[in-house]
């Protein structure tokens, strides 16, 4: 009878300490592979015990299920449906494994896990946008031309409709329907809104909505990134809860409709207006800041910036800029410390492009550097600084040292708009010298700071791989007709080996080793050509024909398994290094069995000559040579 | 083609020890191709990793062919083996 994917699923759960001790599953060819908070909670045995898993073991903090090849996949669906959990890849799982991170940190994960994918887009736009304003600021004639209309119209799409892009992608994040996530978004910057980069310039009061005790004003979200993620995280939360609890008849119009309704009624009334809230309180604390004296409420300003546009209220400061332009002789001094602000996070991702190793990161951080020295941050920002944090830090200390030195030399601009490089075109005219000082403070104290702190992590493709050789064991390059000890400790020729049959060589030649330690690993490259129902032996085959038998012990299929654990299926791809069998030494000796682990060439007769090192030896020391 | 079929008596089943012997003594009729068929599944008997694959235990109930020019020999040679050492 075929295997019951859910029921094998639910009682692996059961076995696991409760869903709160669960961080992240994956699964491998034939692994299921867990981490979890607390591995003392888990109840191995049973977890041996339930139909389907054939071999349970904890490794590298990761909790392994042996379920096979084409069983694994279906309970790791079920799993999934079970626990509520979303898909990790294994690289996730590794991730968590490696440090179950404070909330904080998490949280900035998960913003970066939604802007990673949207990133080609924003890159895109900023980059166009940011040349299409400077141009229009540049060529008067241009910004009222055909051409101006046309691209300002495709760089400022991806800009205008991000909520959209942040809701789909956070709802693939979160686990929800992405096309419900990109309702959401849709929602939130609906037509039939007011858009929020337009409400300050509003003739007339904004309309309102009336919804049972709140009053939702009928504004837009547009520019806005955190209460859009925070909706979507909502609805996934909605959406997996009800998939649960609703009729699986009813499921596909009830789950939808709902999870909807709720989330955008939830976003308008509740989560907006708290944010529009604290939106206008940073919109009068900047307007106060900036009056400080001496430059420091500049300097405040200039390192509060970036995370101002973290959050999408840098949309706001048009009024800022506007209303100090509107006083008699006002002189808009909020441009150089955005610019100072702006400028040095292009400094900081420049040092991360120019520093990192890695093909991906630079890709994407020299756009985004160009992009903010147009003064368009968010790639740079989103992409690039927020998620390796230390270079937001190092750009919020460039920013506020340009934005001290822009208000001690009182550097003004006489329109708004542009910033970084683009704004030499509105800087007051007195002030072009100072401006371009202040550019290179900033943008070269992010820079060098960046230089000096940030050091690229080792990307996770390469600990990846590594991972898995739970003993820390090196990368071996291995050589044909070469076999690398399976285990530690004393090789000796194969008819010496305790058993007339191996020793006589009807199974071939090779040697014996007397174990120091109780795990077999693969000895080359190879695939596993057959594993005995006792896990007390297997064959690997190597792409150039040798076929290797592994086996442990001697008469030692007698125990039936009893003490042997498999890690491997026939079939199965394995690299040199990786386990294959975890034997138990004491229940061998118990059973009045020799540990000797068997190493044989079964093929030998197709080589000439076959050479075996013996004496003691380490994992991978090579032991057999064949030609 | 000649064929026998043959129902295992030794408690452990074909394990390392008799595979080995079997494939020995399989391959020593040149030209001539014996294989072992449990539940469809058939190999050659001269491969002793897949022999081992097949799992066979005490109970079960093989098939053993052989084929070629020294066949006859060949499937008595397997029928000895077997009675005697499984």
């Amino acid at each position: 009878m075929a295997l019951d994917y859910k029921k094998c699923a639910q009682e692996i759960f059961s076995h696991l300490g409760g869903r709160e001790n669960l961080v992240s599953a994956a699964h491998c060819a034939t692994r299921l592979r867990l981490v979890t908070v607390d591995n003392s909670k888990i109840d191995m045995k049973a977890l041996e015990n339930v139909d389907g898993v054939k071999g349970v073991f904890s490794s590298n903090g990761q909790l392994q299920l042996i379920l096979g090849t084409g069983v694994v996949n279906k309970v790791y669906d079920e799993f999934l449906a079970v626990t509520g959990m979303t898909a990790a890849t294994k690289d996730e799982v590794k991730a968590a494994a490696a440090a179950a991170q404070p909330l904080p940190q998490r949280m900035v994960k998960a913003m970066g896990d939604v802007f990673v994918p949207i990133l080609p887009a924003i890159v895109a736009s900023g980059l166009m946008m940011g040349l299409v304003e400077a141009l229009g600021h540049a060529i008067p004639s241009f910004a009222g031309s055909d051409w101006y209309g046309f691209l300002d119209l495709v760089s400022a799409t991806a800009f205008a409709y991000l909520p959209v892009l942040i809701a789909i992608s956070a709802a693939r994040v979160f686990g929800g329907n992405i096309f419900l996530g990109g309702v959401i978004g849709l929602c939130m910057i609906h037509s039939g809104l007011i858009n929020a980069w337009s409400v300050a310039g509003y003739e007339g009061a904004i309309p309102t909505w009336h919804l049972l005790f709140f009053n939702v004003q009928q504004v837009g979200y547009q520019g806005h990134v955190i209460p859009v993620i925070i909706a979507v995280w909502l609805m996934c939360q909605l959406e997996k809860r009800l998939h649960k609890a609703v009729p699986e008849t009813i499921d596909l119009f009830v789950t939808p409709l709902v999870t909807v309704l709720t989330t955008v009624f939830l976003t308008f009334t509740i989560i907006g207006p708290i944010f529009s809230t604290a939106e206008t309180y940073v919109l009068n604390f900047a307007q106060w800041l900036i009056t400080v004296g001496f430059g420091v409420g500049s300097l405040l300003m200039g390192a509060i910036y970036p995370l101002t546009v973290v959050c999408g209220l840098h949309h706001m400061y048009n009024i800022i800029e506007a209303g100090l332009l509107a006083g008699e002789g006002g002189m808009n001094i909020w441009m150089p410390i955005a610019s100072a602000a702006n400028f040095a996070q292009c400094g900081a991702c420049l040092a991360v492009a120019l520093k990192s190793k890695n093909a991906k990161t630079k890709t994407i951080a020299i756009p985004s550097a160009l992009s903010a020295a147009l003064g368009i941050t968010e790639p740079a920002i989103f992409g690039v600084n927020l998620r390796m944090m230390k270079p937001l830090i190092c750009g919020m200390i460039g920013g506020a040292i340009g934005a001290m030195f822009g208000a001690f030399m009182g550097i003004g601009a006489n329109a708004y708009g542009v910033t970084g490089i683009p704004g030499f075109l509105i800087v007051d005219s007195s002030k072009i010298l100072p401006y371009a000082i202040l550019l290179v403070i900033s943008g070269g104290v992010a820079f060098v700071l960046t230089w000096i702190v940030w050091k690229e992590d080792v990307p996770e493709a390469a600990k990846a791989s590594e991972t898995p050789k739970a003993s820390s064991l090196p990368a071996i390059d291995c050589q044909p007709g070469a076999v690398y000890a399976p285990v530690s400790g004393t090789v000796i020729p194969s008819e010496e080996i305790p058993d007339d049959t191996f020793a006589a060589g009807v199974l071939g030649q090779g040697v014996g080793i007397q174990p120091s330690e109780d795990v077999v690993v693969c000895p080359f490259d190879g695939e596993i050509s057959s594993v005995t129902d006792t896990h007390h032996a297997v064959g690997v085959a190597s792409p150039d024909g040798m076929e290797l038998l592994i086996h442990v012990g001697v008469d030692t299929v007698a125990m039936n398994g009893d003490g042997f654990q498999c890690l491997v299926q026939e079939g199965q791809q394995v690299k040199a290094g990786e386990q294959l069998i975890i034997f138990d030494r004491a229940k061998i000796a118990a059973a009045g069995h020799p540990d000797v682990v068997v190493v044989l060439v079964t093929n030998s007769d197709d080589y000439e000559n076959l050479t075996i090192q013996t004496g003691a030896c380490k994992t991978l020391d090579q032991v057999i040579q064949v030609k | 083609m000649k064929e026998f079929t043959y129902t295992i008596t030794d408690p452990l089943g074909i394990h390392a020890r008799p595979a080995g012997l079997l494939a020995k003594t399989a391959k020593g009729f040149s030209d001539t191709v014996v294989t072992v068929t449990k539940d469809g599944n058939t190999v050659k008997a001269s491969q002793l990793m897949k022999l081992m694959g097949l799992g066979v235990k005490q109970g079960n109930t093989i098939t053993v062919a052989a084929e070629g020019p020294a066949e006859d020999e060949a499937i008595a040679a397997m029928q000895k083996f077997f009675e005697e050492n499984l």
